[in-house]
């Protein structure tokens, strides 16, 4: 076992890839010399040299545009868009092209593309710097999304979406990036399946799911809880497009409440999807209605509003509180 | 601004009267042909550079644009003028290979005319005519080895025909049974791309993936005059000319977008726009099928030859509307379309074959022939298209089995058979 | 190759959707005339749709049989404009031929990237289907036109729908976790308002799902007062003189129902003790009066009660109940006690709860108290459901003994008889004392009769210590 922060685990991760299989290669701005802004490539170019890791000109369609050429060619790219709130450029290339050619093509044509995207705020930056997209391409069939939420898990992910052969978008914490904790370096990819999601804390008197950099927060939650004589269930997701939603209704089964908890604004966001299928085969053993903490449906704010916008320990346990009230 | 006058002169090598080009003069006679909203002021014959391509002079790390070598071919020492490096290209191109692109033009022109006469007939929902686009895409598609790979837009049927799709198969897409008409890798060639202008980026980033394999071949991407003006055209452009890739871009100024004619999208000639991102333009009349062959042939050479991209715009014109959906009659006028009825090129090509004694009535005969053959081929294969079966709407969304796939089929499938009358 | 005698026959075409979503056009001309000859692809007609005119080309090879629209008029997207004689062999020969051949190869059914164990059973060929845009093709009477391929709307396509059988609810099938009851909110909402237990009520629906109707019973069962099932059809047989007829409702229907759940579903056991009281009746005699009582009103009933509830510290399988539909005897750990009261409205039996934590003042008082409110109809939900075991007291009649029947739910009820002075035998001596009959149901699947017995002999024990 090794200590290491989720940045350099993910670093790890892309290493055994690029190591493993000489066609995995890597894109994006700044990710040779510099190493990526989060410093996530750090020492890849220079190992494995630019002609695997490959500084792009500063356009995300274009990456991703490329990207498709390759992997038609039969390499495995991994594109790195540098912050969530600039993928749009690159939207249709991924809606219109990456998502569908497999389809286009009766199959002919695969896209083992990976789309690693950093994500979430808490970092007090500037707009366009704190999105949570996932909703957009977790509607659109063809595309595979997921999300790690600590070291251990990025390691195990990023290589198993570079193994896929369908198209991943994975969505990693950036607040996160600095939180070190354990990861075994030889786990086996067939460890834990990519999409099933990991019951971190069990507990009787509520489900909480949440994904990403949320699953810190859900889990400072629980503790609290505990302490106040609730008993919590915690559930990293993980994989928001396809939802495991068998590992839900079991715990939902037990506990009869549920909270969903994202970043992203509650309309229209992952939690909605969630709640409406776990309401639709739980029904009979809810008390309470599926509840979901998430941003409001305003832009992401200026940074010294951020905490207000976010789901922070608090806005979660009142959510629980809620499901737990008898009226 | 004039299509026909420009820093970058156009290729051709056989007049629409079917004469060949001779030494004395290069360039094309413009005076009284009208372009919409294009001036004709004469072109400039002279100031052709003979030592290779002019690119205005630019040059970008790594790309050197003077003694540019194509196999063969030294463009040193010839004096006299570029046309004889191109002609020069097409030396190979004798009596019986020039009846084959006869061929093949009238063929591919036959194909279009054939299926939109099944569009009108009910038999598929929509075409994109290529009418007056042939010489561009037969002559630039007989320049591709087996090696090469194709990007197209959504009329490169003339191209897929000369790769080799299947005619029987072609209307698949287009008659809605099918996403798309052919497997990629059997021709050689991605499957057409709706979305406008999205290709050009997938061909560069293919043509990085040769660079990177070492393969030795070459891409051509396909695209139109709308289509230079879409950002992704442009972010091709720039990641092309950056990691020098083997890619030929290949624009068929076919003169209008739907109802938009050239100059909305451009104010200097297509094959200037290239140099801005340090790619080598070259510009063609894409009516004259020796012409496109032989420029295709030389950008092709110097892309596999690690010469990095470079951009042929094909000036030619969409006879047809923009698909059997559109009414031209509404934003163009007959007395332009007449204009480039005489420059027609099939006809310019069977009268070069006249001229030059090279094609009897049994060798026109042979061509009709085949070329009703192909069309009954084309029929035939439409209107015995299987219609695809419900469950098909759940093929090939994820290559691993995914949870939500197996759930609504199945979901389809028991829905489906509470219907009376359903059968399977 | 065309034969000598090839047959003509009949072929129609139908307007097509001519550019995406358009739904009719104008016949602006026709370009032939009935009896001409046509070529495939030959221009027939002109038309003009809300987009463009554009030319229609023969779809066929023959003869203008009938011009079925005339020039000028405007037609919908599928309605016949022209019919034609046409030659049947050599176009329809190849065309089955080919189509033979179609079905021998797999079309669009390339293997390879199926995704194996989510098919189900049956994968098909493509040439297994007829397919069905064959273009047209002779019939006898009716023909098979070609069909519309056009984006956007179609004209509304008749209904194909048959009986279709109902939506089957979904049902919660999964392995069952019995930890907590199954209902849908209203159902929770309603228990809630019952102040019912869902835990305690069995659940009737798919997978033990506690339905409304099961949440109604239940309480009917507990003698809630409510009319469980509400309806009040007045009688419509009048009363003669003969004959007296009451509408059985309310307060008696719920009894009723009660009653019938309770002996046909436990097996009914009574035993009988007859008990020398009189030293508690002296106890009672003593306190009467005393400040110690509080003005509470005291008979021998919390006397009863107190030992009850201490004999059920050795037998607590008498304060327990069958769960049929968990499959589970539950013990109870507290002790409601359920006093029947005959009321103006009917016999009620509100339960005190935790009796177990009363003393004995506290116990007489709360009996006391909870009896007055039955009697003035001032019982809460509450009040009547919930009990675990049960007195009722017929001693107040004049009556020794009876054989009662169980409250649904609980294991066991004791009868008190009158308390009168009777001839007994005491220290060898006969002497007059206060004697009583105490007799107790209990259910036999609960409790076998050692335990009753044991049971209500140390009741008896109790009182005749005092």
């Amino acid at each position: 076992m090794t200590t290491m922060t989720l940045s350099q685990a993910i670093n790890s991760g892309l290493r055994r890839a690029l190591e493993d299989d000489p066609k995995v290669l890597l894109l994006g701005e700044d990710i040779g010399r510099l190493g990526g802004v989060f410093r996530v490539t750090a020492g890849l170019q220079k190992d494995f040299g630019d002609r695997r890791v490959i500084d792009t000109p500063l356009a995300e369609s274009g990456i991703v545009g490329t990207a498709i050429g390759l992997a038609m060619r039969g390499y495995r790219p991994v594109c790195e868009i540098q912050f969530d709130g600039f993928v749009y450029p690159a939207f249709d290339q991924i809606v219109s092209q990456v998502a569908k050619l497999h389809y286009r093509t009766r199959g002919h044509v695969r896209m083992p593309l990976t789309i690693r995207i950093p994500f979430g705020g808490g970092i007090g930056a500037v707009e366009h710097h704190s999105e949570s997209p996932e909703s957009y391409f977790a509607h659109t069939a063809g595309l595979r999304v997921v999300s790690c939420s600590n070291s251990a898990e990025a390691y195990l992910m990023i290589q198993q979406a570079i193994a896929s052969d369908d198209p991943v978008l994975f969505f990693e914490p950036k607040r996160r990036y600095w939180d070190k904790s354990e990861v075994d370096e030889n786990i086996g990819l067939d460890s834990w399946p990519l999409h099933q999601a990991r019951i971190l804390r069990t507990g009787t008197d509520a489900t909480v799911v949440a994904y990403g950099p949320l699953i810190a927060t859900a889990l400072a939650a629980a503790t609290v809880a505990e302490q106040e004589g609730n008993s919590l269930e915690i559930i990293d997701l993980r994989s928001i497009s396809p939802i495991d939603f068998d590992t839900i209704e079991t715990s939902v089964r037990k506990t009869g409440r549920l909270v969903v908890a994202h970043e992203a604004p509650v309309s229209f966001g992952p939690g909605a999807e969630l709640a409406a299928r776990i309401t639709e085969r739980c029904f009979y053993h809810l008390h309470a209605p599926v509840l979901r903490v998430g941003g409001y449906d305003t832009p992401y704010p200026p940074a010294k509003l951020e905490e207000f916008y976010l789901p922070g320990v608090d806005r979660i346990l009142d959510a629980v509180d809620q499901t737990l009230v008898e009226p | 601004m004039s299509q026909f006058s420009a820093a970058i002169p156009l290729v051709q090598l056989v007049d629409p009267t079917g004469k060949r080009v001779s030494d004395g003069t290069s360039g094309i006679e413009t005076s009284g042909i009208e372009a919409p909203g294009i001036e004709t002021s004469g072109i400039e014959t002279s100031g052709i550079e003979t030592s290779g391509i002019e690119t205005s002079g630019i040059e970008t790390s790594g790309i050197e644009t003077s003694g540019i070598e194509t196999s063969g071919i030294e463009t040193s020492g010839i004096e006299t003028s570029g046309i004889e490096m191109f002609r020069a290209l097409v030396a190979d191109v004798g009596p019986e290979k020039l009846r084959e692109l006869y061929r093949d033009l009238v063929v591919v022109r036959r194909i279009d005319t054939e299926a939109t006469a099944l569009q009108r007939q009910g038999q598929v929902g929509l075409w994109a005519p290529l009418l007056g686009q042939e010489a561009a895409q037969v002559g630039s598609a007989h320049a591709l080895t087996e090696a090469d790979y194709v990007f197209p837009s959504y009329r490169e049927h003339g191209v897929a025909y000369c790769r080799g799709a299947d005619p029987q198969a072609l209307l698949r897409q287009w008659r809605g049974s099918a996403p798309s008409s052919w497997t990629p890798s059997e021709i050689g060639m991605a499957v057409p791309a709706i979305v406008v202008g999205a290709q050009a980026l997938h061909a560069t980033g293919y043509a990085l993936g040769m660079k990177l394999d070492d393969a030795g071949g070459a891409v051509i991407a396909y695209f139109g005059d709308g289509a230079t003006s879409q950002g992704d055209v442009a972010e091709a452009f720039t990641f092309a000319a950056s990691w020098q890739v083997p890619v030929v871009f290949f624009c068929q100024n076919n003169q209008w977008a739907i109802s938009e004619p050239v100059r909305v999208q451009s104010q200097v000639p297509l094959g200037e726009r290239a140099a801005g991102f340090g790619i080598p333009g070259l510009r063609v009349d894409g009516n004259d099928v020796l012409a496109v062959l032989a420029v295709t042939r030389f950008a092709l050479r110097q892309a596999r030859a690690g010469g990095g991209p470079i951009l042929i715009e094909a000036l030619t014109y969409r006879m047809g509307p923009h698909t059997t959906s559109d009414d031209p009659s509404r934003y163009r006028s007959p007395a332009e379309l007449d204009q480039w009825r005489a420059r027609d090129p099939i006809d310019r090509i069977r009268l070069l074959l006249e001229r030059e004694g090279a094609l009897d009535d049994g060798q026109a005969g042979a061509v009709t022939r085949a070329a009703d053959e192909v069309a009954g081929a084309l029929r035939a294969g439409c209107l015995q298209t299987p219609d695809p079966a419900p469950e098909d709407l759940f093929e090939h969304v994820y290559t691993d089995p995914h949870p939500l796939i197996h759930q609504q089929r199945a979901a389809l499938l028991a829905h489906l058979a509470t219907l009376e009358g359903h059968q399977r | 190759m065309a034969t000598d005698q090839a047959k003509m026959i009949e072929k129609s075409f139908q307007l097509p959707d001519l550019g995406e979503g358009l739904t009719d056009a104008e016949i602006l001309r026709w370009h032939v005339a009935v009896g001409d000859p046509v070529i495939l692809n030959q221009v027939i007609a002109e038309v003009e749709t809300a987009k463009a005119a554009v030319e229609l080309p023969s779809p066929y090879a023959g003869r203008v049989r009938k011009l079925l629209v005339d020039a000028g008029t405007t037609v919908a997207v599928g309605t016949p404009i022209i019919t034609f004689a046409v030659e049947s062999a050599t176009g329809d020969q190849a065309a089955r031929e080919q189509a033979d051949q179609e079905r021998q190869v797999p079309q669009e059914r390339e293997a390879g990237e199926r995704e194996a164990g989510e098919r189900e059973a049956g994968e098909r060929e493509a040439g297994e289907r007829e397919p069905e845009e064959q273009g047209p093709e002779e019939q006898a009477g009716g023909e098979r036109v070609p069909v519309l391929v056009g984006y956007g709307a179609t004209a509304g396509t008749s209904s194909r729908r048959g009986t279709r059988p109902r939506p089957v609810p979904a049902s919660p099938s999964f392995s069952p976790i019995p930890t907590r009851p199954l209902a849908k909110p209203l159902v929770r909402k309603l228990a809630r308002e019952l102040e019912v237990d869902l835990a305690q009520v069995p659940g009737t629906g798919t997978g033990g799902i506690v339905t409304r109707q099961d949440l109604l019973e239940h309480c009917a069962r507990r003698n809630t007062g409510t009319p469980a099932t509400a309806s009040t059809e007045p009688s419509i047989r009048p009363s003669t003189e003969r004959e007296e007829r009451i509408p059985i409702h309310g307060v008696r229907r719920a009894t009723a129902a009660a009653m019938v759940a309770s002996a046909f579903t436990a097996p009914h056991v009574t035993e009988f003790i007859t008990v020398d009281v009189t030293a508690t009746m002296d106890l009672i005699r003593r306190l009467r009066g005393s400040a110690f009582l509080d003005g509470v009103k005291l008979t021998i009933l919390p006397f009863v009660a107190t030992a009850l509830i201490q004999a059920l510290r050795h037998a607590p399988g008498l304060n327990s109940c069958w769960d049929e539909a968990a499959q589970e005897i539950v013990i109870k750990r507290y002790v409601n006690l359920g006093i029947a009261t005959a009321t103006p409205r009917g016999l009620l039996v509100p339960n005190l709860k935790d009796a177990e934590r009363l003393g004995l003042i506290e116990l007489a008082r709360s009996l006391n108290n909870l009896t007055e409110t039955a009697r003035a109809g001032r019982c809460t939900p509450t009040d009547l459901t919930g009990g675990t075991i049960s007195i009722t007291n017929v001693g107040v009649f004049g009556v020794d003994c009876g054989t009662p029947i169980l409250n649904p739910g609980e294991a066991a009820i004791l009868c008190l008889g009158a308390v009168r002075e009777q001839p007994w035998v005491h220290k060898g001596q006969l002497a007059v004392r206060w004697v009583t009959t105490l007799s107790l149901s209990f259910d036999h699947r609960l409790v076998d009769g050692e335990l009753g017995s044991r049971f209500l002999a140390d009741i008896a024990s109790t009182l005749t210590t005092g």
